[in-house]
């Protein structure tokens, strides 16, 4: 039935006379999808294609060090992946690094994107500026983390303790002593101006005229920011929040640059690099792939389903 | 001092240490490209000795000046035909009603979704199989891949917001598809084709993985990979890693700046609206 249907629409649609044949209809069904089908077939053959040959991947023996031993391996890669010591840390670092990023980085978007809507001399200016550390190819922000900001001899951080408690100021060497929270911190520092950006977007879309009448009311400016502005921007928020996490989750560059994933920073994404690239273990490898996508994809449909409320609620 | 004073010092305060938190490390940055005398790390507060040497050692010592040459053509390559096909494909889904045509927004979509780490190995395992790692083309083909979804999103509603009364005319005037396309269409999603090669352009630039795993010979490397063995082959010289930086983003900010108020407005909209 919806081959007739959609036949129908068809010659309908491009003002064929209804009574020529049916061939032609198709024929101008066919035109009409010939503009997409390059940009699809491309994408189906070098993105679709490779992710169905990750999961055959992950179901089974494949070392490039034993390329005789390839064979069906049941659910065996993913047994490893989830009680592999390594892998399981990688898991955990995934989580922290994530969570920590997002959370940080929310709350510093949040507080800046409060302190930009206000009005003040230059406001336009430094929403520009704010924007700075997004346009820093990662891999440039890392290194200028890494070598310019934390080196314990000649890093800036240690300089300016010198600088204002003398020569007898602690030199504490930042990535070495605290691993984790030198990667995050080079994060928060590059996605806070995305938690603002889109913040922004939210607090300007506040209805104002119901806040001006809570201040004629005698509210005070905590219980105008925890009683209206909070629940409006909570859809913004988690919008916000959840794209950052889908990056986040499989943020590499950063953690390769910084640590090279040693000293207990390995997320996943470094974890499959290692299984893939060093230690030739495809099966392995695809098995924590298999594991990311379905994270993201998690991360993903919480993400869609904010995106269609705030939809719903335009249209209201 | 009455409140009113107070609430605008706080404010002040508040700015000015917010854009010390975001641009310090880049104004260090450059301060340091820019400076000859960069032993360690607080000299390069002020400058005190202004050069452009650094930059143009940078440029010369090792391939770097190869590394943003390679970098350059797998950019512009990427942007030019995914932005071609991508504008095909746009105005099939806009235009014209044929069977799974959701489906394959959906498809679309999914594709959008997928992290590199779940399609590397594959990808790795073909492209040696084609003699194709180390290749700048194999890299096109796959930045070309991901950034289509994207592309094809944007540009079709810029294609659907373009009144069909426009082309109608033009057919009347006795222009084919190709003409009407080529003068009616085209100039009015132009907006649309800026902001979508901005957001290709920006990912090939930056884009580590795959360039990391495909690219092993020297003088074959991308910006990303070959910045970072830039900076273990020259870790004690500091104007010259960071004037590195510096060239590594100019191209990033050139491009928004040029792109900005169509990003800006299609950022935002796109997002919430």
């Amino acid at each position: 039935m919806s081959a007739d249907t959609s036949a129908a629409a068809v010659t309908k649609d491009s003002g064929v006379d209804p009574d020529k044949s049916t061939s032609l209809a198709k024929a101008g069904a066919w035109a009409r999808r010939a503009p997409l089908l390059p940009a699809l077939i491309f994408m189906i053959v070098v993105t679709q294609l490779p992710f169905v040959a990750t999961i055959v991947i992950s179901f089974m023996n494949w070392n490039a060090y034993y390329p005789k031993d390839r064979s069906f391996a049941g659910l065996d890669n993913f047994k490893t992946v989830l009680t592999d010591v390594n892998a399981r840390e990688a898991i955990i670092v995934t989580v922290l690094l994530t969570v920590g990023v997002v959370l940080i980085s929310l709350v510093l978007g949040l507080a800046i994107a409060l302190l930009l809507d206000r009005k003040f001399k230059g406001r336009s200016v430094a929403r520009t500026l704010m924007i700075t550390p997004f346009l820093i190819v990662p891999v440039a922000a890392a290194l200028l983390w890494k070598h310019a900001l934390y080196n314990a001899q000649y890093g800036l951080f240690n300089g300016v303790l010198k600088f204002v408690f003398g020569d007898s100021a602690p030199q504490p060497d930042w990535i070495s002593d605290h691993p984790l929270i030198a990667v995050m911190f080079s994060l928060v520092w590059q996605w806070t101006p995305f938690m603002m950006l889109i913040l922004l977007a939210g607090l300007q879309s506040r209805p104002m005229d119901v806040v001006e009448a809570a201040r004629i009311d005698g509210a005070s400016g905590w219980q105008i920011f925890t009683n209206m502005t909070l629940p409006h921007l909570r859809q913004y928020i988690e919008l916000s929040g959840l794209l950052g996490a889908i990056y986040i989750v499989q943020n590499f560059d950063a953690v390769f640059t910084i640590t090279s994933g040693g000293l207990g920073t390995a997320n996943l994404p470094y974890y499959i690099y290692q299984t893939f690239y060093s230690a030739h273990d495809y099966g392995t490898a695809s098995a924590a792939g298999v594991i990311v996508v379905i994270g993201t994809i998690i991360i993903a449909t919480f993400a869609l389903r904010t995106v269609l409320s705030l939809f719903r609620e335009e249209s209201r | 001092m009455t409140t009113r004073t107070w609430t605008s010092v706080g404010k002040t305060v508040a700015v000015v240490a917010l854009l010390t938190f975001t641009l310090f490390p880049v104004y260090f940055m450059l301060s340091t490209a820019l400076n000859g005398q960069n032993g360690s790390g607080t000299d390069s507060l002020v400058p005190s000795d202004f050069t452009l040497d650094n930059f143009s050692r940078a440029f010369t010592e090792d391939h770097f000046g190869r590394y943003m040459l390679n970098s350059a053509i797998v950019t512009v390559a990427t942007v030019v035909v995914s932005g071609a096909l991508a504008m095909l494909g746009a105005v099939a889904i806009a235009r014209f009603r044929f069977r799974f045509r959701s489906t394959m927004l959906v498809l679309i979509l999914i594709v959008q979704m997928l992290p590199a780490e779940a399609l590397v190995i594959p990808l790795f395992l073909q492209m040696k199989d084609w003699r194709m790692l180390n290749s700048l083309l194999g890299l096109i083909l796959v930045y070309i891949a991901f950034s289509l979804p994207f592309a094809i999103w944007n540009l079709q509603g810029f294609v659907a917001a373009v009144p069909r009364e426009l082309e109608e005319a033009a057919y009347l005037d006795g222009c084919g598809w190709w003409r009407m396309f080529r003068s009616v269409l085209l100039p009015l999603v132009v907006p649309g084709l800026v902001a979508t090669s901005a957001f290709s352009f920006v990912m090939a630039w930056e884009e580590f993985t795959f360039a990391l795993t495909f690219l092993s010979k020297d003088d074959r490397l991308t910006v990303g990979v070959g910045l970072q063995r830039f900076f273990g082959a020259h870790v004690n010289d500091w104007g010259g890693l960071m004037a590195a930086s510096t060239m590594v983003t100019i191209p990033v900010v050139v491009v928004f700046v040029l792109a900005q108020r169509r990003l800006g407005a299609g950022l935002v909209s796109g997002a919430v609206k």
